[in-house]
């Protein structure tokens, strides 16, 4: 008697469960009361729990790192010194430049978006996604589909808020698709998280016109034709770029700016690219 | 009442420390799935109808962790509770080789059906790369946190046990 009732509940469970993928994969807008709800009793035990592991974790690896320290920092400074050098002489172009675009009027300015700083909080420890939790939501007016940028490049696209958390898809996800271009000529290309390429810290370029001009080292960039991203975001440098079998598009990896491994601060771009179509790109 | 509490606090903290500890872990190329660990071994230690609730509770905290269809996770989760419930007639306290067998067993449904589900339907063919990367070290560590973990929930089983009689006899 007793497992007859356990197989009526697992089946009610099932086709509830089932009704929700349903549902769900049209909209979830009305999944976000319950999301937050639910953050409220998570997210303060997760910050916690960071805060601790965090606080444990640079302690020893601050230990570690002090020995390297001392050789690195007598290369930084041959470094700063070739920097101040370097940035003479930009800073005479940038002068330049700057007469050079009131001369043409060219108003559109790369990377004048505002943003937000957030920390990430939670991880997915499995290694089937690449997703991570940050502690900024939309009381902090982030929304569905904005850009999420680290150590300089693009890091990955929110895909899901809370009041005081969002949820993002990092663009090493394997699922992760970004309409990009390289810098140099305007070549279109698609960047793809692709598990396979994961550890390696590489993702996929592909469908670079066969004769574009992309080459080893450039540097690629989101897109003006994105539909979830802002334009002329960092992502990396192409690398290996090969003409395909179809002899049609080449192929290759890119090198992402943004270091993956240990992400702890990001910052968000709260503003939305005007196609409005939060669920990324589509390959 | 005591005991769901206790295994509420359970599934928050491994879900908390699966999320937020274990990926701060730089030598850890793979970490185990507590969640599984915990939901079947409620369903195995307990039966049916417990393991599909506690399968309920860490399916949908995952779910509202990942994006994607809600229910995912829910459904492969109370499955595992159910059909690990099964089992509950040949659990004896001692008995640790079945829970390391289901343990692997369980380990590698999951993986299969998030590859079947989410990767092979998007035409990710590769299945031997991702068995060898990333199915067999999680598979390992998943066994071997299992003889932590089932030690820790007997121990805190027997411990409630011995609490309630002490109680009893109180108030007698």
């Amino acid at each position: 008697m007793e497992s007859k009732y356990n197989r009526y509940i697992l089946a009610g469970l099932t086709v509830l469960c089932i009704a929700l993928m349903g549902v769900t994969m049209v909209t979830d807008q009305w999944l976000e009361p319950l999301r937050t709800g639910v953050g409220y009793v998570l997210i303060p035990i997760q910050s916690g729990v960071n805060k601790v592991g965090v606080a444990i974790y640079q302690q020893l690896s601050d230990y570690g790192q002090l020995k390297g320290a001392i050789e690195e920092n007598r290369r930084l400074q041959t470094e700063i010194d070739r920097l101040t050098e370097e940035n003479n002489r930009l800073s005479s172009q940038q002068f330049e430049l700057q007469r050079l675009r009131e001369l043409y009027a060219l108003d559109q300015e790369y990377m004048q978006y505002q943003k937000t700083a957030a920390r990430v909080i939670a991880n997915d420890s499995g290694d089937w996604f690449q997703v991570f939790r940050v502690n900024k939501g939309s009381a902090d007016g982030i929304q569905v589909g904005n850009n999420v940028l680290a150590g300089g490049g693009l890091a990955g696209i929110v895909t899901d808020v809370g009041a005081h958390y969002a949820t993002v898809r990092s663009i090493i996800d394997d699922s992760s698709r970004v309409s990009a271009m390289a810098l140099q000529s305007g070549d279109t290309c698609i960047v793809g998280g692709d598990l396979t390429l994961y550890k390696e810290g590489r993702l996929s370029i592909s469908d670079i016109k066969k004769d574009g001009d992309v080459k080893d080292g450039d540097r690629i960039v989101t897109s003006n034709i994105s539909t979830a991203f802002l334009p002329g975001i960092l992502i990396g440098y192409a690398a290996d770029i090969t003409v395909d079998s179809n002899q049609l598009t080449s192929s290759g990896y890119l090198v992402p700016v943004a270091e993956f491994n240990n992400l702890q601060e990001v910052l968000i771009i709260t503003e939305l690219k005007e196609t409005k179509d939060p669920t990324g790109e589509t390959p | 009442m005591k005991r769901i509490a206790i295994n509420l606090a359970l599934i928050i903290i491994a879900f908390t420390i699966q999320n937020c500890v274990f990926p701060l872990i730089p030598f850890l190329s793979a970490s185990p799935n507590l969640l599984l660990i915990l939901t079947f071994s409620f369903g195995f230690m307990k039966g049916q109808r417990a393991g599909m609730f506690y399968g309920v509770l860490a399916g949908i905290l995952l779910d509202l962790f990942y994006s994607g269809p809600f229910g995912f996770y829910t459904l492969f989760y109370v499955y595992v509770g159910y059909i690990n419930g099964i089992c509950t007639q040949y659990y004896y306290e001692e008995y640790i080789t079945l829970p390391l067998v289901l343990s692997v067993l369980n380990e590698l449904a999951y993986n299969f059906y998030v590859y079947v589900f989410r990767f092979l339907i998007r035409g990710r063919l590769n299945i031997l790369y991702y068995l060898k990367e990333l199915v067999i070290p999680e598979t390992i560590f998943t066994v071997v946190t299992t003889l932590l973990i089932y030690r820790l929930l007997l121990y805190i089983g027997r411990w409630l046990t011995e609490f309630e009689n002490r109680r009893d006899t109180t108030i007698v």
